[in-house]
Parts: C-alpha cells; structure tokens; sequence
C-alpha cells in the first residue's frame, strides 16, 4: 500500500465510530440493566449501590404484576390466533397461483406501512362506538392488526424456502393437498414458523402505542403501565419494569436467531 | 380463487383492525367540532382547513419534519460505520455484530428512553461526570436535545439493517481491487465504497425519515411534555381534548406527508430502492 | 398400449405452447426416453402423465383408464425427480413408507413392503439414515425405492442420472434398467443424453419445441432419423445443401451421389453418418485429410471435398494423417435426404 500510515488510521476510524454506533445502540439497554439493580431513589447512573429492592418492590405492585399478566395472556393470544389465520394465507400466496395473488400479498402486509400511531387513533375512533375499547376483543383485534402482517411475512419466507419438488413428490405418492401440508410442508417449515410465533409475541408483548389508545382503568398491559410510570415518575421502578420486557425481547431474538436468522425474518424484501 | 379463500380469516382480521379503522378515520376526520367542544356529523373539509391555517401546528410542523431530517440522517451516517464494521469483520463474528445492532429494534422503546434518562438526566452518566470535572451541568432531557438523541438512537437498528441489506450486495472484494490498484483507505472510501453504499444509504435515510415523522414515544417521553410534534399533537387531540375531528385529520394530513415522501422514493433510479 | 398420452397441449401464460398436441403410446413394460434438448417440453410432459401440470387438451390413459381430471395422488404413478426431492425430515424407511401410509397400508404389511424396497435397492442397512447422511448415489435409490415401493402403474424418472458421477452413471443405468425389467412396470424417462436414451430405452421419443419429432427403437431413430431435427440431433452427422435431381439421385455443389431413398426432386438437405463413409475407395472422390482424431476403435477424420467439410469414422488402424488425399466412398443407404 501507498500510503500505509493512512490507510491504517482509516481503518482504525471506521472501527472507532462503529464502537461509537454500538455504545450508542447498547449504551441504554445495559444501563437501565444496572439501574434495575440500584439500592439508590433515582435513575441516577451509576448507580449508589446495587440492591434487588426494586425487583422486590416490582413484584409486590399489584397493579404492574396484573399488568404484566395481562400482557402475557395477551401475547399468546395473540401470537397463536396470528399463526392460525396467517399460515393458510400466507401459503397460498407461497405456493398457488390464482387471480390477484401479487394484489393478496400487498394487502396482508398493508397495514405495516401505517404509522402505529394513526393506526391506533383509527382502532380508537372505530371500536370506541362499538364498546370494544378497553376489552380484551379490542385489545386482541387491534394487535393482530401488526402481528398478522409481521406473521405472514415470516411465512412466506419460510414456505417458500421448502423447495416445491417435497410437495410434488408427496402428492404423486399418495397423499392429497391437505397430507402434503400436514406431513411435508409443516415439519419442514416448523423453525420459521416457531420464529414468526415468537415475533408476533413479541410484536404483542412490546406494542406500546395502538395500545396506549385502546387500554382503560380495568385492563392494561405493561408497557402502558411503563409508559404511564415513566411520564409522571423517574425511579428504579421503571428500570426494573423494563427488564422484564427486555427479559422476554431478548429471549424472542435469541429464538428466532436461532431458528431463521433475525436480519432474515425483519428485513422487508 | 382457493388462494383468496385461504386468506379469508387474515383478511376478515385486517378488514376489522385496518380497513374499517382507516374508514372511520377519513370519516371521523371530515366531521366538525361546534364550540361546546361535541363532535358534529358534517361532510366537508372545514376540519383540514381550521388545522392548515393554525400557526401553532405549522410550526410543530415545520419542527416536525425538522427533527425527523435530523435524527434519520444522523442515525444513517452512524449507522455506516456499525454496517461497514460488521461486513469487514470475520465471518464468525458477522452474525453475533449484526444481532447486537438489530437487537435493540426488537427491545421495548420505553425501555431504551429509561435507559437514556439514567444516562442524560439530571442525576445521569453525563452530569455526574460533568460534577466530578467540576463543569457546570447540562440540561439534557426534557427538552429538544433529548429528543434528538433519543429518536437518532431509536432510528439507527433499522438504519443497519437497510445498510446491510443494501451493502451485502456490494463486493468486498473491490475494495481489496482497490487496494491493488493503490487507492489508500480513505480514497478508496470516498472513490469506491461511499458510491456504491450511496443507493443504501439513501434508503436508509428514507425508511427512517418515515418513521421519525410519526414516532411518538421518544418525543413523548424525552421532551418531558415540553416538546410538541405532530405525533404528540395527535395524540393529545384524541385522549386529552378529546377534538376527534381535529385529531383524525390532522392524522390523515401526516399520513398523506408520509405518503408523499414514500412516493418520492420511486421516482428514484431503480436499484436505490 | 399401456400408457397413452393422446394430443396433449400444455401452455404457459403466453408463451408458445410447452407441450403442442404431443401422442405417444408406450406398451405395457417397455421403457420409454423422452429426448431433447433443454425446452423442448420433455419434463412438461412428464408432469402431466403424473398430473403435476393440468393439460389444456388431450388425455391420458394408463391401462384403458382415463387420468386426465384426476389429481396425482389418484394416478398411481411413481416419479423419481431430477433433484429427488427427498423428504430432509425423514429416514430413508420414512420415506418410502410415506405412500404406504397415504394409501393407509396397515402397519405390518408396510414395514414388510418398505424392507422389501430398500433391499431390491441394495439399502437394507442404512434404512434409519437420513438423506443428507446418504451419497448421491444412495439418494437416488431411496428415490426409486421409494417410487416403486407403491407399486406404480407407470414410473416417471426425470433426467435420472444427471446428478450422479460419470463413474457411478453406467451402474446405475443398469441397476434401473434391471429393476424395471423386473417388475415389469411401464416407465419413461426424461433425458438430454442421447447415449443414455439409446442405451436404455426400448422406445425414443425424439421431441422439439412441445411436439414429438419421431418415436421409434433406438435402432430407428439413430439409423432411420424420420426429420432433419432428429437426424441432426441423434448421433455425428455432416450435413449438405443439394438438389434431388432424379429418384435416387442427389447432386451436391456439381457432385452426383446415389442415394437409396430420395423425397420428390427438388432442394434438399442430406445427412451423412460418420461410420457410413470409407477412406480408402479405389476410385472413390478425391478428399483432403484436414484432422484426425483418435476415439479408441475407431478414429474421427475430417476430409475436405469439393462440396465441403466430410466426417468419417474409420479403423483406427487405417494409416491416413492430415494431408494425406483419400478415395472417399458413401454408400447409398448412408444418405438421409430430406426436403429443404
């Protein structure tokens, strides 16, 4: 090389700011892990002492524990009944050939190009006049609004990855349309499958604004609650609450890493 | 047809939680609002008018779309780099790099803002250092300047991930070309990567301009109620003044803005999309 | 006739016809080689005997039974891929057992059967193993076992040996070959390799651009090409531009050849087998050797006549280099003269 000097601290650069991109995008994540454990008032950082108080006083809160349960209850619901309607879907987007079939599959991924934020004024204003706000139906209609789109996605990736010769061969061996699916199609898309459950609760899990439209007094999730905490108050607590979302993200990215590569399942093309 | 009928119950759920909503919306946003403050069934655009001629939401606006250009194209350019890194890096490390740069995406918002707070609050990271440097403190939340930091930090996983996609199609092997040829690292970064990166990085900075104009929880949050974009507006419009006229249309003005510039990207060259 | 396949006409979106009007009739355990260059509609074809493409038109039968509107899992018919299509997630005996238990075989009876098709495969002991744990070579067996093991009315193989090595493509070809002859099932083929169609087959089906060129032995369709497609594309040939000027005259650029079968005079286009021409004529028409290439028996010699470049396939003990001028004789059956 020319100009060894150069070229080194060049590359040195670009490492450098990419250290800076990584503590930026790392930095909040790990500080509000060391602040879930501080004995200190504030979210002051670092932390005067580390303590489980606020863990401890997390769990006794009536209010955040039932929060969090509806939540959960809510993501399950929400990531099976979003599996359930987008896999016929998303097949035969995948694997048939009809009419309108490129139109089918802009329109079940439509609604992730809406700003959640007018998506979630919008379930407002249409199920406010049919009292399904602050319901669990509301609730569960509005989230699988995203998780649906999320979920179809996925799949379509996954089945299209089973190389369509599998369902040929299963059919000219005996079995019909609906063996072939049950037998071959599945099994073989079964990780990507399980990744878009885990994404689609997680989609759940983490979805704070439509929510934030939708909850009442009696129901709530917990990154309502979160949100609702953080606006009027600033201590541990709310660190302690977000672990336990970035506890449950971190195990839905660790899975579907695993199971079909994460950039994979959340890059749009 | 049997395709259409397979997608029967996704349509059914997106027909009730997208179609009907979006409906009501326009609907809603074409009603007026009499002066007790009672929404009023009308059919006209007296609503868009009274918010286009409002001097107060011009300006939120106008900051707006400020901050959204600000924060997508900071969280673009340190975005590069993380992207540049993790294709320079050894194969075995791609992966793990690019899920700690993607992760975060999937990591609850409120969260991440907590975790800002704590970094640059009164009693953050920052200040603390600034106290035992014997420096006067620095008021970095609850104003703008949080917000910026806030929304350029929430912008930047998907910044990445556009990057990569964009790049992983880039050879990395010109770069060695280049080097052959001579070219130092700097000349072949401004000669031969930033060209070639340029597509990518021009959709990164798209997708997260469209996201920065809606994004509601780092303003909400970070601007500790002293920062007003439109998103914040809308919001307030619909649960706090409960205007739902008004909140419905000027939802619909920031999605024909968000459109606009969704549509703008089309008429760029093909392979830039 | 076994299997019969009669105007079938298959077309994709607007381009012209995959398939266009094609019939074929194969006897009841013969094996026929669809053969052609790559597009000609060989595979087509093939997906609609086993029902895995609908047919614009047409029909087909196996033994009398109209299978046409039927779905492939109603057809009995094996089909052994080009890729195998091997299912990842099972073993080796799952695979096979597969059709048995669509067609709901009971238990006893199916491991029976499955054992009994791995062993006619040579793959008793590695039954538990996974495709991606078997060669290539066990891969496409499991595929045949797995086939065969529901007893087809008609086995469909496609390009059966393209994914195979050289070395291993001879065995195989055999053991299918033997197998078939066995169980006396109907089978076609799909192929590009005419070595492989002639070797195998009992009946070629010579196809180009979705219609069959000629269907006939081996022997008939190497010896007798019925089109100047077939002629060009079995087997070497040189080919000329001439006129037919008389029955069982040929006049190519100002030479008179004899020819034994000739259409109405008129241009012409005559095909000349390698193996038909001789070198050493007393008498015969003066030719240069321009090459000589040696192929073991024999050797391939270009020879330059007066109406252009020749190909003649002589012992390889023949003493001619290039250079040498040899007295070139064609006999008159070795012409295959068709209108222009």
């Amino acid at each position: 090389m020319r100009r060894p000097g150069a070229a080194r601290r060049a590359g040195a650069v670009v490492v450098l700011l990419a250290a800076v991109g990584y503590l930026v995008l790392l930095g909040p994540v790990v500080v509000v892990a060391a602040v879930s454990l501080s004995a200190g008032q504030f979210l002051s950082f670092p932390p005067p002492g580390l303590s489980l108080r606020w863990f401890r006083a997390l769990f006794a809160n009536r209010e955040i524990m039932s929060a969090l349960a509806t939540s959960a209850l809510l993501a399950t619901v929400v990531a099976v009944v979003a599996l359930v309607v987008a896999l016929p879907a998303a097949y035969a987007v995948a694997r048939l050939s009809f009419p309108g079939r490129r139109a089918l599959a802009d329109l079940l991924i439509a609604p992730l190009a809406l700003p959640t934020l007018v998506l979630g004024l919008a379930l407002l204003l249409a199920l406010q006049p049919l009292k399904l706000v602050a319901t669990w139906p509301g609730l569960v209609l509005a989230h699988l609004t995203l998780a649906v789109p999320f979920a179809v996605r996925i799949l379509l990736t996954a089945i299209s990855a089973v190389p369509a010769d599998l369902e040929a061969a299963a059919r000219t061996l005996g079995a019909g349309p609906v063996r072939t699916v049950l037998r071959v199609t599945l099994p073989l898309s079964a990780p990507g499958i399980l990744a878009a459950g885990a994404l689609c609760f997680l989609v759940s899990f983490d979805e704070t604004v439509i929510s934030l439209f939708l909850v009442g007094p009696r129901l709530t999730t917990l990154p309502v609650e979160l949100f609702r905490y953080t606006e009027n108050r600033t201590d541990p607590l709310v660190a302690a609450m977000s672990m336990l979302l970035i506890g449950v993200a971190l195990v839905v990215v660790l899975i579907v890493e695993r199971l079909a590569g994460l950039s994979r399942a959340l890059s749009r093309e | 047809m049997i395709g259409w009928l397979l997608a029967l119950p996704a349509l059914v759920v997106l027909a009730l939680g997208f179609g009907l909503p979006l409906a009501v919306l326009i609907r809603v946003s074409l009603n007026r609002t009499v002066e007790t403050g009672a929404m009023e069934t009308a059919f006209g655009l007296q609503t868009y008018r009274k918010i286009l001629a409002d001097d107060f939401l011009g300006q939120i606006a106008l900051d707006t779309l400020g901050l959204a250009v600000g924060c997508a194209a900071a969280a673009t350019v340190l975005a590069l780099p993380v992207a540049l890194a993790i294709r320079a890096a050894p194969r075995g490390w791609q992966g793990a790099l690019a899920l700690a740069a993607i992760a975060p995406l999937l990591v609850s918002g409120t969260g991440r803002i907590i975790g800002w707070l704590a970094i640059l609050g009164d009693g953050g990271m920052v200040n603390a250092l600034l106290l035992a440097l014997g420096l006067p403190s620095l008021r970095l939340i609850n104003n703008w300047t949080g917000v910026r930091i806030g929304l350029t930090e929430s912008l930047m996983p998907y910044a990445v991930l556009v990057l990569l996609a964009g790049l992983g199609r880039l050879d990395p092997r010109l770069d060695e070309a280049a080097a052959t040829l001579g070219a130092g690292r700097v000349r072949t970064f401004w000669r031969v990567t930033l060209p070639l990166a340029a597509p990518a990085l021009l959709a990164a900075f798209a997708l997260t301009l469209v996201l920065g104009l809606s994004a509601f929880i780092t303003p909400k949050l970070m601007g500790g109620g002293r920062v007003f974009v439109i998103a914040t507006e809308i919001f307030d419009l619909a649960l706090e003044t409960v205007d739902w006229p008004a909140a419905a249309a000027l939802a619909m003005l920031l999605l024909l803005g968000v459109g606009a510039l969704a549509a703008l990207r089309w008429l760029l060259p093909e392979r830039s999309r | 006739m076994h299997l019969l396949l009669e105007r079938l006409s298959k077309r994709f979106g607007r381009n012209p016809p995959a398939v266009d009007r094609l019939s074929l009739a194969v006897p009841r355990g013969a094996i026929l080689a669809l053969l052609g260059p790559s597009g000609c509609g060989k595979t087509t074809t093939l997906r609609l005997i086993a029902g895995l493409e609908r047919a614009d038109e047409g029909r087909v039968r196996v033994g009398g039974r109209d299978l046409t509107d039927l779905p492939p899992e109603r057809r009995n018919i094996g089909v052994v891929f080009q890729s195998y299509a091997l299912f990842p997630h099972l073993s080796a005996a799952g695979n096979v057992a597969f059709g048995l238990e669509a067609r709901g075989v009971p238990r006893g009876e199916r491991s029976r059967r499955v054992a009994e098709a791995l062993a006619m495969v040579g793959l008793a002991d590695l039954a538990q193993r996974k495709p991606r744990q078997l060669s290539g070579g066990q891969q496409q067996r499991v595929a045949l076992a797995r086939a065969l093991a529901i007893r087809p009315e008609v086995l469909l193989l496609d390009e059966p040996l393209s994914a195979l090595d050289a070395q291993l493509r001879d065995g195989v070809r055999e053991e299918i070959r033997a197998l078939q002859r066995r169980l006396g099932t109907t089978a076609v083929f799909v192929t590009h390799d005419q070595a492989e169609a002639l070797a195998l087959a009992d009946l070629v089906a010579v196809m180009n651009e979705g219609r069959v060129e000629q269907c006939g032995t081996p022997e008939e369709i190497f010896e007798t090409p019925a089109t100047p497609f077939v002629a060009g594309f079995v087997g070497r040939s040189s080919r000329f531009i001439g006129v037919v000027e008389a029955p069982g005259q040929v006049r190519i650029g100002g030479i008179a050849l004899a020819a034994a079968a000739t259409p109405p005079p008129g241009p012409a286009q005559v095909f000349i087998r390698p193996h038909h021409v001789r070198l050493d004529a007393e008498g015969g028409l003066p030719g240069r050797v321009v090459t000589r290439a040696y192929e073991g028996a024999t050797a391939l010699v270009q020879v330059d006549l007066p109406f252009g470049p020749l190909l003649a396939a002589v012992p390889a003990g023949l003493p001619v280099r290039p250079g040498d001028v040899v007295g070139v004789a064609i006999s008159p059956e070795a012409l295959r003269v068709f209108p222009a």
